[in-house]
């Protein structure tokens, strides 16, 4: 990748819709060659177009970083070559905070769907350049950005030190010293991304979820609630990671995901997962 | 602006969806929640629980609770040179808080006390308060 800054973690190529601090409608075209585009990205799209309203609204001098998502509603799949359509409404924006839902679309079909998510601005010039977030922000808006420069992410191991089948997983994630996306997420703060760490977290409990103990192999993600950051994950940082799959009521379990670093807890969520 | 009143049998009524509110925004059960519990120091809340709770209150109370601005409240209309000096809150400004944040144990009042530090000071109660200055400033303002 030549420049990994908008391309390396950045999921919107085109805003199509603009109406300063209250809604926005864009676009990101899923390149074909990645493996995979999961919901985590896909909430991390309508998240980034609602930062890019929310860093307009107050003139670029904060930045929404670490998240909070009340509920976010998986409708569908979004398949790599797939268009996504992204929209967000914009409850509040100040210098403290945005608050805001969205949903994505594909093929006029809604497959993601955030209600009241908070996220905390913090000094935009501590993480990126602000003359830069402002010439992307109006490329964006007039005609787009190029599409197809995500790569993907790369594998990032989360290694199982336990597991009870269909109950709970213990693992460790290494994030790694140096990533693509690092450069993009961010220029001048490095911070791991919390969506990716939410898709690698997601991905343990639906395997715990699909055990015959569990759910079974048709198990299907359906909501995730109470998603949390409470601190900065840097390169190089351990993280313990703990999924803890309650019973099955009438054809539901619910996951409570949680990683944890030197004992403090820096994220949490709860995933709901159905059968077929 | 003058401080609004308060009283208990207010804080009260707001009380059980403000517990409520919180065990969610928290993680934890709601009889985890008692009143004059430090949010941080009892309930290990940090700075985006705090962040967390005040837009679930807005949302469950349909109010607008200024947040980020609680400490500033706490000031009320003692300036700011009068309340602390140099991150250190001054005698005037401990007596002030005191009176405040009355539904904190006296003992919970360190001297000298952080102005950093007047959030571990926060309870349940603190939030009700706020609920409750913010229904009465959206009925006055109707």
């Amino acid at each position: 990748m030549s420049d990994p800054h908008f391309a390396a973690y950045s999921f919107v190529d085109r805003i199509t819709e603009f109406d300063a601090a209250k809604r926005a409608c864009g676009t990101f075209a899923i390149p074909a060659h990645v493996e995979a585009f999961p919901p985590a990205f896909v909430a991390e799209a309508v998240g980034q177009l609602a930062a890019w309203v929310a860093m307009d609204a107050i003139d670029f001098r904060g930045r929404p970083v670490a998240a909070l998502a009340t509920e976010t509603r998986l409708l569908g799949d979004a398949t790599p070559g797939a268009r996504l359509a992204l929209a967000v409404d914009i409850q509040q924006c100040d210098d403290e905070a945005v608050a805001y839902d969205g949903h994505a679309s594909v093929d006029g079909r809604r497959i993601v769907e955030l209600a009241d998510c908070l996220g905390p601005m913090l000094p935009v010039a501590d993480f990126d350049s602000p003359s830069a977030l402002r010439e992307r922000l109006a490329l964006l808006r007039d005609g787009g950005a190029p599409e197809g420069r995500f790569d993907g992410v790369g594998d990032i191991a989360v290694d199982v030190a336990a597991i009870v089948p269909g109950k709970v997983l213990h693992a460790t994630i290494d994030v790694p010293k140096a990533a693509p996306f690092f450069a993009d997420h961010f220029p001048r703060r490095p911070v791991f991304p919390a969506t990716l760490l939410l898709d690698l977290m997601m991905r343990r409990a639906m395997d715990l979820a699909r055990a015959p103990e569990a759910l079974g192999r048709q198990a299907r993600a359906t909501r995730i609630t109470h998603v949390k950051m409470r601190s900065f994950i840097v390169p190089s940082q351990r993280l313990a990671v703990e999924i803890a799959l309650g019973a099955v009521n009438e054809g539901v379990a619910k996951a409570m995901l949680s990683a944890k670093t030197d004992e403090r807890l820096v994220a949490s969520a709860r995933l709901e997962v159905a059968s077929g | 602006m003058a401080e609004i009143a308060v009283t208990q049998d207010e804080m009260m009524a707001v009380y059980p969806k403000v517990a409520e509110t919180m065990a969610d925004a928290l993680g934890c059960d709601v009889d985890d929640i008692e009143p004059n519990v430090s949010l941080i120091e009892g309930l290990d809340a940090e700075s985006i629980d705090f962040l967390d709770m005040v837009f679930r209150l807005e949302r469950a109370f349909k109010v607008k609770i200024p947040r980020g601005k609680i400490v500033e409240n706490a000031r009320g209309d003692l300036p700011e040179a009068e309340f602390e000096q140099n991150g250190i809150v001054t005698e005037k400004g401990l007596a002030h808080l005191r009176e405040y944040l009355s539904e904190v144990p006296a003992e919970r009042f360190k001297t000298p006390m952080k102005v950093a530090d007047i959030p571990r000071l926060f309870t349940p109660t603190t939030f009700c308060k706020l609920v409750v200055r913010a229904q009465k400033e959206a009925a006055a303002a109707a």
